[in-house]
């Protein structure tokens, strides 16, 4: 990738458009704010993915709603070579002890990373601890999860856009396209 | 999270990373510790038996990893049918090389692709398999692999390499066993 990249021109083909995208995403918030009326909700995003997703999921919702980021490592990042393990890089600002709790994922594929934070989540004590998620790709599936509130199920494809990158690229498209092969298999 | 070892406890680059990034996540696992039997003589004896390469206890999955070429994959799906007819219940996920590098894409490592991917990941010289009875002529024809302890179609276990919280957990359900019975016969004796 030389010069100005055209982040346009890197996708193979547009997976779901904008308009696919807010159509699903406002059934999602009518039927998470059907399913928690009366309720103490928090929306727990995972950084950096679902930022696009949870800034228009919250707008979707329809009850009152608190919201909250977390940020974890991920393999082969810089911390990978120091510690080996998982960390979490920003924890929740405020208690979901006694909550429900719902969290906000871009992707699930090899589930690894949603297992971790499940775990650490409900060791904090929430009322109910449901998942919702943008997109799913089971075919990369290592770690069975429940999904309670799923947008699309996907290829087992590379994905980009709506938060989505490939070396911290393409987050701002607004639509999830497939990246071209040659993007991540030409050298530099 | 793994005890420290030699890197040819593992057969394969490539299944060292798996165990690597199962490590970095915490999920518990054992390196092949149980042998299936998958095929028999008309004696009953053990001709071919199966070793996945990976057990996660947690999720009761066994995960097998190959980023060989497509020859030995129809191999290893040829044994893999078998052992799912003989073990309807056993949950096992294959990993195909694909599979592997979209892991290392999505770890921002493909680079590492090649290294750890066909032979050039293998940390020890490759296994040999026994030669399967349906083998035509021309196949290989190693001796039968004497399985571990298997008969009558029972897995067998071995001890195996395990992550730091696969023997947590074990330490920790044998703890809770123990108090279990503890209690047990604390209620026999006053009964």
């Amino acid at each position: 990738m030389n010069g100005t990249p055209d982040l346009v021109a890197d996708v193979a083909e547009v997976l779901l458009s904008e308009d696919q995208i807010q159509a699903k995403v406002a059934e999602l918030g009518a039927r998470i704010s059907a399913d928690y009326a009366g309720r103490e909700l928090t929306l727990v995003s995972v950084l950096k993915g679902s930022l696009p997703f949870m800034a228009d999921l919250m707008r979707a919702i329809t009850i009152p709603v608190q919201i909250d980021l977390m940020e974890v490592s991920s393999y082969g990042g810089t911390a990978t070579e120091s510690s080996g393990l998982v960390r979490i890089l920003k924890d929740l600002s405020s208690s979901i002890d006694g909550r429900d709790v719902v969290i906000v994922e871009d992707i699930i594929d090899t589930g690894l990373t949603l297992n971790y934070l499940v775990r650490y989540l409900r060791g904090k004590n929430p009322s109910s601890l449901r998942i919702c998620t943008l997109l799913d790709k089971p075919a990369r599936r290592l770690v069975e999860i429940a999904i309670d509130y799923l947008g699309f199920e996907i290829p087992d494809q590379f994905v980009i856009g709506y938060g989505l990158d490939y070396g911290e690229r393409y987050r701002n498209l607004r639509f999830v396209g497939v990246l071209r092969p040659e993007v991540y298999t030409s050298p530099e | 999270m793994t005890e420290a070892r030699p890197r040819s406890a593992f057969a394969h680059a490539s299944e060292a990373e798996l165990a690597r990034i199962l490590d970095f996540y915490e999920v518990a696992w054992e390196y092949e510790p149980y042998t299936f039997p998958i095929l028999y003589d008309r004696d009953g004896a053990v001709l071919e038996s199966f070793s996945p390469d990976f057990y996660l206890p947690e999720m009761d999955l066994f995960v097998e990893i190959t980023t060989l070429k497509q020859r030995l994959v129809r191999k290893k799906n040829r044994k893999l049918r078998r052992l799912r007819d003989l073990y309807p219940d056993l949950r096992i996920k294959l990993l195909y090389a694909r599979d592997f590098r979209a892991l290392l894409l999505k770890y921002g490592r493909i680079s590492l692709a090649d290294a750890l991917s066909g032979a050039e990941g293998q940390a020890t010289p490759p296994r040999r398999d026994p030669a399967p009875a349906e083998s035509g002529p021309g196949a290989p024809t190693a001796a039968p692999v004497a399985p571990r302890r298997a008969a009558g179609g029972e897995p067998s276990r071995a001890p195996s390499a395990r992550s730091r919280r696969s023997r947590r957990t074990r330490a920790q359900a044998r703890a809770r066993s123990e108090a279990t019975s503890g209690v047990a016969r604390l209620t026999e004796l006053n009964a």
